[in-house]
């Protein structure tokens, strides 16, 4: 039996570089590189880099 | 030290003052031999070195590294505290308020907690406590004891520490890895963004 066709896109994880533990899940292509973007951490009050993390850190 | 010669109290003029269950008491262990103060007579320097003790040990960091360390214990079982100190007797004389290991087998205090007790309040009301030998129930022996365990307050005595929530006890540490990820910040979006804004980046981090 043929598997179930994967989605064309991936919910990912940002975390916040600042080691605050707070991170932003976005939704982006499962082909497109990584996200990584400077945003609002609101935990520091500051705009930190936000990088993405998956399952065993596996990126492109 | 030399020993001391036990006061009578100044508001009793003589042992015949007292109730006749203390000058029993006191005819059966004569204070000169048994009391408190007599029998106790290294307590002073143990005491000093039990303080210096303390003095030195500092006390740990209620703090631990991480989440996942364990915190320390505190006072061990049979751990050694001002309180046990001042019930140390000499082991010639029997103390009447204590158990006694005697021919290798344990002996019973020949004064019971209770018995203790009322003789220890008759005394205080007599103001002759000094007189009695060294028991759990003497004011001295509670004090001690009250200040070592605290107010009933887990954590608040002598050498203990309250345990805290987990969040309260990782907090010295996670706040320390917050701020140094901090001074590196901007170093680092420098970096992100002369590496294309994450086109050429190689250390994701892991989940």
């Amino acid at each position: 039996m043929a598997k179930k066709a994967k989605s064309r896109t991936i919910a990912v994880r940002l975390i916040s570089m600042a080691m605050t533990g707070y991170y932003r899940t976005m939704i982006r292509p499962r082909v497109h590189r990584p996200l990584s973007m400077m945003k609002y951490d609101p935990v520091i009050k500051k705009q930190v880099l936000f990088l993405e993390a998956t399952k065993g850190g596996k990126n492109k | 030290m030399p020993p001391m010669k036990p006061v009578l109290p100044k508001d009793a003029k003589s042992v015949t003052d007292l109730p006749l269950r203390l000058r029993n008491f006191l005819a059966r262990y004569p204070p000169e031999i048994h009391s408190a103060a007599v029998r106790r007579p290294d307590f002073s320097k143990l005491s000093a070195e039990l303080s210096e003790e303390k003095a030195s040990g500092e006390v740990p960091s209620p703090y631990t590294p991480d989440r996942d360390a364990k915190g320390s214990a505190g006072l061990e079982k049979g751990a050694w505290t001002p309180s046990k100190a001042l019930l140390i007797t000499t082991t010639e004389l029997r103390n009447p308020f204590l158990p006694n290991k005697r021919y290798g087998k344990w002996e019973a205090p020949r004064y019971g907690l209770r018995q203790q007790a009322d003789l220890m309040k008759l005394a205080i009301k007599y103001g002759a406590e000094g007189l009695l030998p060294p028991s759990q129930k003497s004011t001295e022996y509670k004090e001690t004891r009250r200040a070592e365990r605290g107010l009933a307050i887990k954590g608040t005595g002598v050498g203990q520490k309250v345990k805290g929530h987990k969040w309260e006890r990782t907090m010295e540490s996670r706040l320390e890895e917050r701020r140094k990820a901090m001074e590196g910040m901007p170093e680092l979006v420098r970096l992100w963004k002369q590496r294309g804004h994450g086109r050429g980046w190689k250390q994701w981090p892991k989940r």
